[in-house]
């Protein structure tokens, strides 16, 4: 059940990105959204399943982007599964930590990917692309991330006022 | 446990590098570009439906929200430009009925006074206007009310700064009167059913018929001569009684009655002349 849900909601991630977040960008940045909530999965579930939904939520950005399929598959996969391991050994679970951790975390996905690409003669230029594209995109990612975050603590809160 | 982590990370790993190797090599395409491509455009495919959907289903959303706003805003203005509809008419009408007063008023040779009316009272035991001018403008009772249709009635109460108007349609109102055509002279009586009757003496008036104007006959000081009443409609022959009735049709319609005339002069002149005689 957990398992279909966590596929449920990186599919759903990948529709959204590619749907109302490429509608909903500024300045031509749009947050990425899949990679969010693959460290949020990961976080939550550990390792494996953050490697696996980063891997879906990739591969499907990687299909419907036009890009060499694989790519976002490898890195988002590579992210998940670092994030999933970061739980337990590092004070992860304080949002003043995640946070931060996530732009930090698409900033490494961002170079990775462009290292990657590098070995199938991307052109685009190193500095360009972190000042363009993924600075602010892991800006925005933070900031995304900072309101799942709080809508996460929203919810926990009310459940457990409902418990009580 | 390590190992199935480790397990997972190497199968995406190695997943990924193979489709990023098949993809590339022999220039990127070739039989392994379209086995991925076999493996993806079904996915692809299904997403960029999806995809085409929901953005279909947002931009939709988009302009329902933006036609949305537009109606508001247009059904505002809509609503603002009927208000603004309605006053400029009304204040057009206004402004013909006043010019008519005005006009009357100059053509006058006695002092007026222009009032609005307040209140009216039309229950049918008594029948009414209340009009702005009192004591305090120089009303007294019994004064003439026009407009420039013809005769209204008389003012038969005074306040400070108010007076109230006896209708001709009052079961109480009498006012002498004669035909216009005939010089038949009668009295005008207001009844009950809100009609107003021209009653006169059968030997005088055999050749009353409808549609001749009556008029105020100037007789006494209270009305000027000449003052439109009504017109009369149909006669009712009593036989052999002394007085027949004529149904008249008032030349006022007291319901639409908004601004009068208070007659605060006097003038012996007939005054037929001022007001129109030709139905």
């Amino acid at each position: 059940m957990v398992r279909l849900l966590l596929l449920l909601v990186t599919i759903g991630g990948g529709v959204l990105q590619s749907t109302v977040v490429a509608v909903a960008g500024l300045g031509g940045i749009t947050p990425d959204v899949p990679l969010i909530l693959t460290v949020l999965i990961a976080l939550r579930y550990g390792p494996e399943s953050g490697c696996l939904a980063g891997f879906v939520a990739g591969l499907m950005q990687d299909a419907t982007g036009g890009g060499l399929v694989g790519v976002q598959a490898l890195t988002k996969g590579m992210a998940g599964f670092g994030m999933g391991l970061l739980v337990g050994r590092f004070w992860v679970s304080n949002p003043l930590v995640q946070v931060p951790g996530l732009v930090l975390l698409s900033v490494v996905e961002g170079v990775g990917r462009f290292l990657l690409l590098q070995m199938f003669h991307y052109p685009a230029a190193f500095g360009d692309l972190m000042l363009h594209v993924i600075l602010p995109q892991a800006l925005f990612n933070g900031f995304i991330g900072t309101l799942c975050i709080l809508a996460e603590a929203g919810v926990e809160l009310m459940r457990r006022r409902s418990w009580s | 446990m390590r190992f199935r982590r480790y397990g997972i990370l190497l199968a995406v790993l190695l997943v990924s590098l193979l489709l990023l190797t098949v993809q590339t090599r022999g220039g990127g395409t070739g039989r392994a570009g379209e086995l991925v491509a076999i493996a993806v455009t079904p996915v692809q495919s299904l997403l960029v439906r999806i995809h085409r959907g929901a953005l279909g289903f947002w931009a939709n959303y988009i302009d329902w929200k933006a036609a949305r706003r537009e109606n508001t805003v247009l059904r505002g203005e809509n609503e603002q430009l009927r208000v603004m509809s309605l006053q400029a008419g009304e204040a057009r009408e206004e402004n013909a009925r006043l010019r008519r007063l005005l006009a009357l008023k100059s053509r006058l040779p006695l002092a007026t006074l222009a009032g609005e009316v307040i209140g009216r009272e039309a229950g049918g035991w008594v029948r009414s206007l209340t009009v702005n001018r009192g004591r305090g403008d120089g009303i007294a009772q019994q004064t003439p009310v026009i407009v420039p249709d013809g005769l209204v009635g008389r003012v038969v109460q005074v306040h400070r700064g108010a007076a109230v108007i006896q209708l001709l349609n009052d079961p109480a109102s009498t006012v002498g009167a004669v035909v216009l055509r005939t010089r038949t002279a009668g009295l005008v009586e207001g009844d009950a059913g809100g009609t107003v009757r021209f009653k006169f003496m059968a030997r005088d008036g055999s050749s009353v018929a409808p549609g001749d104007l009556v008029v105020t006959s100037g007789l006494g000081t209270l009305f000027p001569k000449g003052l439109p009443v009504g017109r009369v409609v149909k006669i009712e022959d009593k036989g052999s009684a002394l007085f027949h009735f004529a149904v008249l049709a008032p030349a006022v319609d007291f319901s639409r009655v908004e601004e009068v005339l208070l007659l605060t002069g006097q003038t012996p002149q007939d005054l037929a002349a001022l007001f129109p005689t030709d139905g």
